[in-house]
């Protein structure tokens, strides 16, 4: 029975895979979900986009590389929102931390949406191994790049392909 | 070498060849809709001459509303650890696969799912089924989950599965849980959950609890009550009288303010573990109310959940003096319950109820300038598990020398007073880092321990390594660590991962593709 599964499994991905190839698509969008935000209201990433490029930050409150990430990724997001750039960034907090997180980002003032995954859910669709973790969405949906873990400069990299998807490099 | 030694390397040198040769284009993309990731994990401890290796690769198709998966597991051999082993010693498997459907959309839509899936109910007092890689926890279950939503009332209900620690799936979960949202900032919650045992002649557990979630002004208020049922434990406990065998409460109320943020939780679990018949499935894991730290020994001497038996809460605060400078602080206290309670009534026994733990932690981080910042923490810390009462400062420097280059030093010294021996000991670690942006890492990490078990007669041990973290293209993450590490836990959510003592080279891949 398992090895029938597997062999079905199988057959499904190389017969999707064969479809599109023949299709010739090259567009790789990312994969929709939906969360709830601060306020407890739900937020679907394809609602979100077609303004501008996204930035999608997998960050905890207890991972001090994703606050010291923040920072610098609010900067980036201040001076780019009014030219489309989006920065939603996803708590993986769980059930034990969570509530840390609107104490958290009201008390830094921050204002960009703020999203709780809080069983990892979408963190696993993005393969978010650790945190932090950001993902480069460009204006489409598609994934431009991913990095994992935050060095000083880092950001900087980010922003460059952010400056570079609203036109202005 | 031996044979297994020389596959388990080629193995290895085949899964690092594909990283650094085929796949090292920053530019590589995979096929629209399929996605994959792999996690390698090699470790050979040079004192005990053993190795472990272990390897997740996971395998995701998307094409419209439809989504499938797998996930194949290689240990071999494996970690000899038996909460982790499962009972075997070499084992390469398809653990994890799924089909997936999603109809609709939030307002009004249809969920389902056919395989493996993960799902937690509220804060996770009924159920929470979750991964965590770190701590080696996959409670996920096998079987059918369908979520439903129409107009205010979401709808998700399910029945799987787990894995118990032999690797079978014997005991079968039914659960439900319904979210109403249709009042302005409030939402109420009623979870069901159900374990029917794999021994016929056991009775089924069920678990059922009601929630809230409101937002008032600056404030953000949360609860939860769960009542437990089990025949069997009613028959023992009250002669079958009494249908509730447990209950659990959890509440939270964050408020903020300007620059200023306060939190606080409180718990009381009585009983309320929920598990399968043998007690090796956890299904649930309440808030476990104790802070998780990044820094080493702060996690030497941690506070496991324990939600058959607590009663305690939490608060936690921030206040920013600038965007630069802010104080955290944090204060937990748990003690066990007394002896009216289900737990002592079930155990038989007669307990007075006494304090668990007690944990105070302030840290002020501070930006002196564009190139220098500054962490100064402490932490206090007394618990019953291990017996021990422990303080620890901890001094961290940050030097940015340019855009992407930057220095750190973190000096931790704990001071450890065991209750049961009267023993006295401390432990100093030195972290010294060189991080260069975006690929580079290189830590050096020193510690010392000092025992005195008599008088003038001071023992010292020492560990040390060396880590290197490189970064090829954007998909792949190498860390390299060579040298000895002392015993300690990993923990994550109040679930703790004890890792004894090692002394070789660890080796960690991190590969993702889109």
């Amino acid at each position: 029975m398992r090895k029938m599964i597997t062999v079905i499994l199988i057959l499904i991905f190389y017969i999707a895979l064969s479809a599109q190839q023949e299709a010739g698509q090259d567009i790789k969008k990312a994969q929709n979900f939906i969360l709830e935000d601060l306020d407890g209201e739900f937020v679907e990433l394809y609602e979100i986009t077609g303004d501008g490029p996204i930035l999608l930050s997998f960050w905890a409150t207890w991972c001090k590389p994703c606050v010291e990430e923040m920072k610098e990724l609010n900067k980036i997001y201040e001076e780019y929102k009014s030219e489309g750039f989006n920065l939603v960034a996803i708590s993986i907090d769980s059930e034990k931390s969570v509530s840390k997180v609107k104490p958290f980002i009201k008390s830094k003032n921050y204002d960009f949406i703020v999203l709780l995954d809080t069983n990892s859910e979408v963190a696993r669709t993005f393969y978010a191994q650790a945190v932090p973790y950001s993902v480069l969405l460009d204006e489409n949906g598609s994934i431009v790049y991913s990095h994992m873990g935050y060095k000083k400069g880092d950001e900087k990299e980010i922003l460059n392909l952010i400056k570079s998807l609203i036109g202005k490099s | 070498m031996s044979k297994k030694s020389n596959s388990t390397a080629a193995a290895f040198i085949l899964l690092l060849a594909l990283c650094t040769e085929n796949y090292s284009q920053d530019s590589y993309k995979l096929p629209n809709g399929l996605s994959l990731s792999n996690q390698l994990e090699y470790s050979y401890n040079s004192e005990k001459k053993t190795e472990i290796f272990e390897n997740w690769l996971n395998l995701d198709y998307t094409y419209g509303i439809f989504s499938t998966g797998i996930r194949f597991e290689v240990f071999q051999p494996n970690d000899p650890d038996p909460s982790i082993s499962r009972g075997k010693e070499k084992y390469s498997d398809i653990a994890y696969k799924y089909i997936q459907a999603k109809i609709g959309n939030r307002r009004e839509g249809l969920f389902l799912t056919v395989g493996n899936y993960y799902e937690m109910f509220g804060r996770g007092l009924i159920l929470k089924s979750y991964e965590d890689r770190n701590i080696r926890i996959d409670n996920n279950l096998e079987g059918v989950r369908v979520e439903g939503m129409y107009g205010n009332f979401i709808l998700k209900t399910l029945t799987g599965m787990a894995a118990n620690s032999k690797n079978e799936r014997k005991d079968i979960l039914h659960a439900a849980d319904l979210e109403y949202r249709g009042i302005k900032k409030l939402k109420l919650g009623f979870s069901l959950a159900s374990n029917i045992p794999g021994e016929e002649s056991a009775s089924n557990t069920a678990l059922a609890s009601l929630r809230f979630d409101t937002k008032l002004w600056n404030f953000d208020i949360y609860g939860e009550y769960g009542v437990k049922h089990n025949k069997d434990i009613s028959d023992q406990i009250s002669n079958g009288e009494e249908a509730k065998v447990g209950d659990g409460i959890y509440g939270n109320v964050g408020f903020n303010y300007g620059s200023f943020s306060i939190s606080g939780e409180y718990k009381k679990y009585d009983n309320f573990s929920f598990q399968s018949y043998d007690g090796t499935i956890q299904y649930n894991t309440p808030p476990s109310l104790t802070m998780d730290y990044s820094y080493i020994l702060l996690n030497r001497h941690p506070y496991p959940l324990n939600a058959n038996n607590e009663n305690g809460f939490q608060f936690s605060a921030i206040y920013n003096f600038t965007e630069d400078t802010y104080l955290t602080g944090n204060y937990s206290y748990t003690r066990t319950l007394g002896k009216d309670s289900y737990y002592q009534r079930f155990l038989g026994i007669n307990l007075e109820s006494q304090a668990q733990q007690e944990d105070v932690y302030f840290q002020l981080n501070h930006g002196w300038n564009s190139n220098f910042e500054s962490i100064l923490a402490f932490g206090y810390r007394e618990e019953l598990v291990t017996n021990t009462k422990s303080i620890t400062p901890v001094l961290e420097g940050k030097y940015y020398y340019d855009d992407i280059n930057t220095f750190r030093v973190v000096l931790e010294h704990q001071q450890v007073k065991e209750f049961n021996t009267s023993e006295e000991y401390f432990s100093d670690i030195l972290l010294l880092e060189y991080l260069r942006s975006p690929k580079i890492s290189v830590s050096l990490v020193g510690e010392m321990q000092t025992k005195e078990p008599e008088a003038a007669n001071k023992e010292r041990n020492f560990w040390g390594f060396i880590q290197f973290g490189y970064k090829l293209a954007e998909h792949t993450d190498l860390s390299l660590l060579i040298g000895s590490r002392q015993a300690g836990n990993i923990c994550i959510g109040g679930v703790c991962r004890y890792e004894p003592e090692f002394e070789g080279i660890e080796l960690k891949v991190l590969t993702r593709l889109y």
